[in-house]
């Protein structure tokens, strides 16, 4: 179960899940998840599902827009003046 | 030379969609966008020129926000996040779609009322990482928590708009319901 000698159980893996999709995690432990992955199936699975997930999220999430006319008021705005809306 | 224009108009969309999701209401996000974004333009020489301009302007709204709708938030912000159960959909759909081809059949729309479901506190780190792509450090920063939280509240946020998104798919019949 220990991570000292550089192997993670699946249980380890599925805990760095999230930290390994964002990219956030030590060079290091991203390559022992790596190693891991490519030897479990199992593993890859849940990584594969994840990430279509988040993918999802972040495409469909962001597809939101400022309203037009909101978007010229403020660009109206700022250009118009230094500092504009003062007090 | 960093100007306005060049560093934070371009954020504009991502400063109303945060904006949204504070505020649940298309019409409060119009005003606190507007109201975030004259404060920032006044407030620009405070802008550190290199750092994460997006995150800067983020900020402003969010403190903007609790300065004047906290005492209105939405009920959803008073759910108890650490009772909410935390699951992954996988098991679910691991015979029938474990690729999670599903999720690409849900329109734009369900996805962003799924994400506005969602108690405040996850759905704030659900859009600053995922749709706004913060880093752990700059959301930590930005809510004024510890980076460990912002890691177990992202793992619980997602895990539930993910099974948000399954059960519409159910719904929808984009997917057999799984047997666990």
């Amino acid at each position: 179960m220990s991570t000292a000698g550089g192997r993670l159980t699946c249980a380890e893996c599925a805990e760095q899940l999230y930290e390994y999709l964002d990219q956030e995690l030590s060079p290091e432990l991203e390559r022992a998840i790596a190693a891991h992955l490519e030897e479990c199936a199992n593993c890859l699975g849940r990584f594969t599902f994840e990430r279509a997930f988040l993918a999802v999220v972040a495409r469909r999430g962001g597809s939101a827009a400022i309203p037009a006319q909101l978007r010229d008021r403020i660009l109206r705005s700022i250009r118009g003046q230094a500092a504009p809306e003062r007090g | 030379m960093a100007t306005f224009e060049a560093e934070a108009l371009p954020h504009l969309d991502a400063v109303y969609r945060f904006a949204l999701s504070l505020t649940g209401d298309p019409t409060r996000a119009e005003d606190l966008t507007q109201e975030s974004m004259f404060k920032a333009h006044r407030a620009w020489h405070q802008y550190r020129p290199g750092t994460n301009a997006r995150a800067w302007l983020f900020t402003i709204v969010r403190n903007t926000f609790i300065n004047q709708y906290r005492r209105e938030q939405r009920e959803a912000g008073n759910v108890d996040i650490d009772a909410i159960e935390s699951f992954s959909v996988f098991r679910d759909v691991q015979e029938a779609d474990p690729e999670g081809r599903f999720f690409d059949q849900i329109v734009d729309d369900e996805v962003i009322q799924a994400i506005n479901r969602l108690p405040a506190e996850f759905r704030e780190v659900v859009m600053l990482s995922d749709v706004e792509e913060l880093s752990y450090a700059e959301i930590a920063d930005l809510i004024g928590v510890p980076v460990g939280t912002v890691k177990s509240r992202l793992f619980r946020a997602r895990q539930a708009l993910q099974r948000e998104l399954y059960r519409y798919a159910v719904e929808m019949g984009y997917i057999k319901p799984g047997v666990r």
